[in-house]
């Protein structure tokens, strides 16, 4: 039986994945990927499936391998970021492969809208010689991964399945099939050697490796004439267009008028590319324009094929500055490139044309800036702002702090005013930047620096853990912050190690934070919950003056999350219109009307922070007042 | 058929959820539906938008410019940053409860002459308080359901204000049921005299 329902694109590879029968499941959270272990993760339960949040990537993808070695469907979920933190482990495991079948979810953030780079997980497949599927709509999405379980199943490899925002963070109605229980029955680990890697087993498994490629390359080919994933449509000029993935519906949604002139040739299995379909398509092309986000992927293989069979085709794309090598595509970025192509192919097609909107946005008036920001009521508000406070007293000292942000909803502390992140890299690098930047501040006279990092629970968790070591190891003076609000917030509020609670919310050990800084020789760790101002500012101050590895963990909620404690109002009568409230906190609940005194809105969760920076308690709650 | 609305808002104010009604009425519909939604970084407190395309046929959710049936703007600041995609016929429900950024920076944002530009500009255009008639149901966070009921009302989305209030009610947590009956309700009975409701809701 199949039915028709509105999923989430992260939904339907999920429902996919389980219809494929995956036994066991393990990622760690990142936008756009998040939803696809979530969906699993709610459905464990029902259908008999192991799922869990891993630590990290690394860790998530190696847990999956270990039950692929056993014979046991698996998936494992990340971001196209989470995949370098996994790289380690993929690029041998593509030497070994596996038993049962291993999916490796990874979504791309072209924008990018909540990442740090715009990086292409098609160039990641190709550097470990691992499949990539891409798919273009949710329903593919659900599709796909059912041939990818499949794929990985009968050729014993890891199978990437890339998709990117609009396919993960979008919805569609989608078919799906009836799921039921999977089958416990996993073969189990069976001695052999050739789970063991070593220089001479890789140079055995290299060639097959290779030649995997081109029977992957041939395989795809063939999907041409069997499935929808790729497809070819004949038009009756010179000119053809490939794309892959959400630029394929652009592409098709941009020559919607001229859709008989144009070939099209549409590529679900990036890679392998396969050569041997192209090669029949560009039979009858003399120009081809190559639309794709991110990298020049598809456009290189194309360059590659066509230098090698001595073809005489011009291609179109980002490399001759017809498309944008950066940034997100739509359709009309999809237009703008086309037409500019056209402009330099000898042919009598017409240029394809916009639509016209039916408001002239040169004529809109002036609107606000609206920068993501820390919500209302967040606790990091408040740490950020004590350590503010305690590095002024500091600076009086003649010392200068300089703060090492980290990967998280904290990374917003580095907006006006508060402006506390002076660095921010990777996931995990706040403390280890901040250890590097001691050794070159504290010998120089008059320029020395106390160097304090932040990192949130999760992050702690994830990639702090090593980085606290080394910088205990190597005696670097560094302060540490571990914003705790037990929860990983901005992918959307899973548990980790410090909640004791799994994924599938199951009671586990909690693991604490302060106890894990003690155990890896920080000599000061304090322990405070974030509401008191001036006692987060006394601990800030304490842990700043420690010569040597410090750390304070915060503790506070999540107001995403949890229910507010009131809200605050300003006592006009009181209110000397200092501002110090608008122009310190930057929370986005104080607004400031010109001339008058700031008003509290609806947004605000009752943290009080703003009343205790207030000189003149003007600011009071509700029910107080009432 | 083909028709696309582009709700805009600040992260917090239910864009995601607005979407994820009209996209299931949309789909009860018999219908195909893309959506594109804002998640991540920029719903803390940031600008967010909405695309959702309905139609006979699958294709890419990010509506182009110029293309958009119909704006929901839940603040004005939002509904005009994303004017540029409504389409020529196309019309606008706008919310005019602004939301006032904390930290204005130079820009001196004046929320009644924005409004003014999109009615000036737009001859079909409902513009009320949503905010301020879901606080009289019961919690100004129903404004987006009672922009829906608006839209259906005066007949601006391919769904009758029945149909809307179904999705809702399947898709709407029982304990918030009620508040949002009464926003669906008032914002109905506010746009009874803008278009020809012929479909008046069957209670």
């Amino acid at each position: 039986m199949t039915s028709k329902r509105i999923l989430m694109g992260n939904e339907a590879i999920a429902f996919g994945a389980m219809k494929a029968g995956i036994q066991i499941a393990s990622g760690y959270p990142g936008t756009p990927s998040t939803e696809v272990m979530e969906t699993i993760a709610s459905h464990a339960n029902k259908y008999g499936i192991y799922a869990e949040w891993a630590t990290n990537e690394k860790v998530a993808l190696e847990t999956a391998v270990g039950a692929a070695y056993s014979g046991a469907n698996t998936m494992v979920t990340m971001k196209q970021v989470g995949l370098n933190v996994a790289s380690d482990p993929l690029m041998s495991l593509s030497y070994i492969g596996i038993k049962g079948s291993l999916v490796i979810l990874v979504s791309d953030d072209p924008g990018p809208h909540s990442s740090q780079t715009e990086q292409d997980t098609r160039a990641f497949g190709h550097f470990s010689n691992i499949p990539v599927l891409d798919p273009s709509t949710p329903q593919e999405a659900y599709d796909m991964t059912k041939l990818a379980f499949k794929l990985s199943h009968e050729m014993e490899i890891p199978v990437i399945l890339r998709t990117t925002t609009r396919v993960s963070h979008g919805c569609a109605d989608v078919i799906t099939e009836d799921i039921y229980p999977v089958s416990r029955d996993i073969e189990g680990f069976v001695k052999d050697p050739r789970w063991t890697i070593f220089p001479k087993l890789t140079a055995q498994r290299h060639p097959w490796l290779e030649e995997l490629q081109v029977r992957l390359s041939d395989r795809f080919s063939e999907y041409f004439q069997e499935n929808s994933f790729n497809s070819i449509s004949k038009g009756n000029s010179k000119i053809g267009i490939v794309a892959s993935g959400v630029s394929y519906l652009y592409a098709k949604e941009a020559i919607k008028d001229h859709s008989e002139t144009f070939s099209l040739f549409k590529v679900g299995t990036v890679h392998p590319f396969p050569e041997k379909a192209a090669l029949e398509f560009l039979d009858h092309i003399k120009d081809l324009i190559v639309i794709e986000e991110l990298d020049p992927y598809l456009e290189e293989q194309l360059l590659q094929l066509i230098g090698k069979h001595h073809l005489d085709v011009n291609v179109h794309g980002k490399k001759d500055g017809h498309f944008p090598v950066s940034g997100e595509y739509n359709v009309d970025v999809v237009i703008d490139g086309v037409n500019s192509s056209l402009k330099i192919i000898n042919t009598d097609v017409p240029s394809l044309s916009h639509s016209s909107p039916a408001i002239n946005k040169e004529n809109v008036p002036p609107l606000p800036i609206r920068p993501p920001t820390l919500c209302a009521g967040c606790m990091h508000r408040t740490v950020f702002y004590a350590f503010k406070k305690a590095a002024g007293k500091l600076k009086a000292e003649k010392i200068n702090t300089i703060f090492s942000g980290d990967i998280g909803c904290y990374t917003l502390g580095n907006a006006k005013p508060l402006n506390m992140v002076d660095t921010c890299l990777c996931m995990g690098a706040g403390i280890s930047i901040a250890a590097g930047l001691s050794h070159t501040h504290d010998y120089q006279e008059g320029n020395k620096a106390k160097q304090v990092a932040f990192i949130g629970d999760s992050t702690f968790f994830h990639s702090g853990v090593a980085a606290i070591i080394s910088a205990v190891y190597n005696n670097a003076d560094i302060t540490l912050a571990v914003l705790d609000n037990r929860t990983t917030a901005m992918t959307g509020h899973q548990p980790h190690p410090g909640i004791g609670l799994t994924a599938t919310g199951v009671s586990t050990k909690i693991i604490d934070i302060a106890d894990v800084l003690k155990s890896c020789g920080v000599d000061l760790v304090e322990t405070i919950d974030a509401d008191d101002l001036g006692e987060c500012i006394d601990i800030a101050k304490r842990a700043m003056d420690f010569e040597g590895p410090s750390a304070v963990v915060f503790k506070g909620k999540c107001v995403g999350i949890t229910k507010g404690d009131g809200q605050y109002v300003v006592d006009e009568d009181k209110c000397t219109r200092c501002r110090i409230c608008v122009s310190q906190l930057g929370c986005p609940a104080i607004f400031s009307p010109s001339n008058k005194p700031p008003a509290i809105q609806d947004n605000c969760t009752g943290c009080g922070l703003c009343a205790q920076v207030c000189p003149s308690d003007a600011i009071v709650l509700k029910e107080d007042r009432q | 058929m083909k028709f696309d609305i582009l709700i805009a808002g600040v992260g917090g104010q239910g864009v995601v959820l607005a979407s994820r009604l009209l996209a299931t009425a949309a789909m009860d519909a018999g219908l195909h539906v893309t959506t594109a939604e804002t998640i991540g970084m920029a719903q803390r407190e940031g600008s967010v938008t909405s695309h959702v395309r309905i139609g006979d046929e699958v294709c890419g959710s990010l509506i182009p410019s110029g293309n958009a049936d119909l704006v929901i703007g839940l603040e004005p600041a939002e509904a005009a940053r994303n004017i540029h995609f409504l389409g020529m016929n196309g019309s606008i429900v706008v919310n005019e409860h602004a939301v006032m950024p904390s930290v204005n920076g130079s820009v001196k944002y004046d929320p009644d002459q924005v409004l003014e530009f999109l009615k000036s500009n737009c001859q079909d255009i409902i513009s009320i308080d949503f905010t301020q008639l879901a606080k009289q149901a019961g919690t100004y966070r129903a404004a987006n359901v009672a922009m829906l009921a608006a839209a259906a009302g005066a007949d601006l989305i391919p769904f009758p204000p029945g149909d809307m209030w179904n999705v809702l009610e399947k898709m709407v947590p029982e304990k918030y049921r009620d508040v949002n009956r009464r926003a669906f309700d008032m914002a109905l009975e506010r746009v009874s005299g803008i278009k020809n409701p012929e479909q008046a809701i069957d209670i």
